[in-house]
């Protein structure tokens, strides 16, 4: 494609992304990346030439660990990022499109990307250091099942032996795909979800988990790794780092020690970059506390079983919880996974079962002796809630619902036009 | 009344990726509540699978531990030898495809099943089987009204002699092989394609399994449970047959 021809195509999509984005509609990168890359199929090498990229992968924690490695490395490079969590080809073209160019030797791009995506935007790309943070099961009508990611992200890493991997050494399936990299920094950011790292992805055998770490009788082991996490220091090669983070949970502990590997892979001061991180109090809307009618809501977002693990660790113990589950396209349709949630965890508190699935969930808080209230709507439950502090938990789409209708945006038509007004005259 | 039964959920780490261990919680919790004393186990590869239980439940899983478990259980036979002695068995997805005569392996050729279900798994060259299923038992199981759950998988299974299906397709695709039925069983023992849990989904459909062994059972007087299981069961069916 000439020069001229691609320039049209770039203003067209920056065309689109205003129009979606004061429409309300959308983050504005979706649907701009796809008219984008069908206008310019090269978009993605095309506008990355001597842009080295830090690509973050896994099927948790994406977006939050990006945030954080986005503010650790922004006091030394002009960081180009996917802020809005659009992870596929298209939002990586999209940002690709609105990035500045600065002084040479200072530009950095830091994207998530979708677990089934990472090989083909990884070889797209300049990619130099790439995150590898966990697989477990997660939208099984969409994306595949997680030995085969893992098989995939193991092939690509053995066709780039350039790439330097920083690997979470805890989780069985990262450490598989690692192993075929030249290069690796090992995290002890650990595992929460051992449902799927139990079969052995070498031999097929019955892994063995112990506080000390996990071994299969073929040898496959986890290695020792170079960055452990100790409640709230992460000791990067032994050097203590005292991390004093506003995101709660220890998760994020943990998702902050992966940003410190790579910090330390690119050489950058480990001190100012936990400084930085520690600013940080909400990522896309999530963890974020909003008021709501003399309640204080925490919002909190958890799309799979192993992300549920992590959000048992933010409830406030005199909080109510609202859990709100959808089973959209971007959900996942089948809302089985329920049923691996340890949900006995919030017996005793008061709970509401929301969303468009509140009677699978429903069935499932029975079953785990929990008493609650069914009421579809998230909004009316918070409002209906004792307590002053309530737990805000949401699946994908059911998440995204609310966070619109605080917005003023309730998907309706009439809302819609109020969000516009309020945009061109508020 | 017998004393302690006994509900083994069958190599869940190896074959529960679809959520169908949720099937032994609700089968524990709903003996429970019928005054039962029950002994819920979790079967792995270290503790082996034991053959003296009332119970059986199985559910699906990824290519390579479907291949593992179908190995493992063929050493001992367990679970043959706890048909014969007269328990019930619910095998979903690629646990239903493990108990056949044959199924695909993760190298795509043909692997012996266990032989428990006369039936043969193929890999279907089409589209994955990915949705909503909806089961119609017709008059085979007293009490079970049609049935829903959901369904995602590569197999084409086809039914042999002697083992009959679960139901007929009303949408979705389920074995899809031949005419459109699901599952298959024989004797005490059911297979389907359905998740959901089915049991979840389908609480009359739990009791009935759970009458095959124990004969007649009383309606459970948990009132909230069984409303949550009667809105969702037709919340479901509803929204599936309008689509
Ligand atoms: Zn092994």
């Amino acid at each position: 494609m000439r020069k001229a021809e691609a320039r049209v195509a770039i203003a067209g999509a920056q065309l689109v992304s205003s129009l979606v984005r004061s429409l309300g509609i959308g983050e504005g990168a979706a649907l701009p990346g796809r008219i984008l890359i069908r206008l310019y199929p090269e978009v993605i090498s095309g506008l990355s030439k001597s842009l080295p990229a830090v690509l973050i992968s896994g099927t948790n924690a994406k977006t939050t660990t990006t945030a954080l490695t986005r503010e650790a490395l922004s006091g030394s490079f002009n960081v180009t990022s996917n802020i809005t969590g659009a992870n596929m080809d298209t939002g990586i073209a999209f940002s690709l499109v609105a990035r500045k160019v600065t002084a040479v030797g200072k530009d950095l791009a830091v994207f998530e990307v979708d677990e089934a995506y990472l090989p083909d935007i990884g070889s797209k790309l300049e990619t130099k250091i790439v995150a590898l943070l966990n697989l477990s099961r997660d939208q099984l009508d969409r994306v595949s099942e997680t030995r085969m990611t893992a098989s995939k992200w193991s092939s690509f890493l053995k066709l780039n032996p350039h790439i330097t991997v920083v690997a979470n050494c805890d989780d069985p399936l990262v450490v598989f795909a690692a192993q075929s990299a030249s290069e690796v920094l090992w995290v002890s950011a650990g595992l929460n979800f051992f449902l799927d790292a139990y079969s052995c992805p070498v031999c097929g055998g019955e892994i063995d988990f112990s506080d000390s770490g996990w071994r299969c009788r073929c040898g496959f082991s986890r290695p020792s790794p170079d960055i452990e996490v100790s409640r709230n220091t992460v000791s990067v090669f032994g050097r203590p780092i005292e991390m004093d983070l506003s995101l709660p949970g220890q998760c994020n502990v943990a998702n902050s020690a992966i940003a410190l590997g790579i910090c330390q892979v690119l050489d950058v001061d480990l001190d100012s970059a936990a400084r930085r991180m520690s600013t940080i109090s909400e990522v896309a809307g999530r963890y974020k506390r909003v008021s709501i009618d003399g309640h204080e809501v925490r919002m909190l977002l958890s799309k799979n079983p192993a992300g549920w693990v992590e959000v048992f660790d933010m409830v406030g113990d005199d909080s109510s919880v609202v859990v709100a589950i959808n089973a959209q396209l971007a959900d996942g349709k089948d809302p089985s996974w329920l049923w691996d949630v340890p949900f006995e965890f919030l017996k005793g508190k008061e709970v509401f079962a929301c969303g468009e699935r509140a009677y699978d969930l429903s069935v499932r808080l029975h079953y785990a002796e929990v008493s609650h209230v069914v009421e579809k709507d998230s909004l009316a439950a918070i409002r209906a809630c004792g307590t002053r502090d309530v737990s805000f938990v949401g699946n994908y789409t059911s998440f995204q619902e609310l966070r619109n209708r605080l917005n003023g945006n309730d998907g309706s038509l009439v809302g819609l036009i109020r969000s516009l007004g309020n945009r061109v005259f508020g | 009344m017998k004393e302690k039964i006994k509900v083994v959920s069958v190599l869940p780490n190896l074959l529960g990726t679809y959520g169908d261990s949720g099937n032994a919680v609700i089968v524990s919790k709903r003996l429970a509540l019928r005054g039962f004393k029950v002994d819920l186990v979790h079967a792995d590869l270290r503790s082996g699978v034991p053959s003296d239980a009332d119970f059986y439940l199985i559910g699906g899983g990824e290519d390579g531990p479907q291949s593992r478990a179908a190995e493992f259980l063929a050493i001992d036979t367990p679970l043959e030898r706890a048909l014969d002695k007269g328990a019930g068995l619910l095998a979903v997805c690629a646990g239903f495809q493990i108990l056949g005569r044959s199924f695909i392996g993760p190298d795509m050729a043909p692997r012996n099943g266990l032989g428990i279900f006369g039936c043969r798994t193929h890999r279907f060259e089409g589209p994955r089987s990915v949705g909503e299923l909806v089961v119609d038992p017709g008059d085979a199981m007293p009490g079970v009204p049609m049935m829903t759950g959901y369904e995602n998988h590569q197999g084409i299974t086809e039914l042999l002699d002697g083992t009959r299906p679960l139901g007929i397709v009303r949408a979705g695709n389920g074995n899809n092989f031949g005419p459109q039925v699901d599952g298959g069983v024989i004797g005490r023992a059911i297979g389907t394609y359905m998740h959901g849990p089915v049991f979840a989904r389908n609480p009359k459909f739990c009791d009935y399994f759970l009458s095959l062994v124990l004969g007649h059972l009383d309606p459970i007087r948990d009132e909230g449970l069984e409303n949550s299981h009667n809105r969702l069961y037709f919340e479901r069916i509803n929204q599936v047959l309008m689509e």
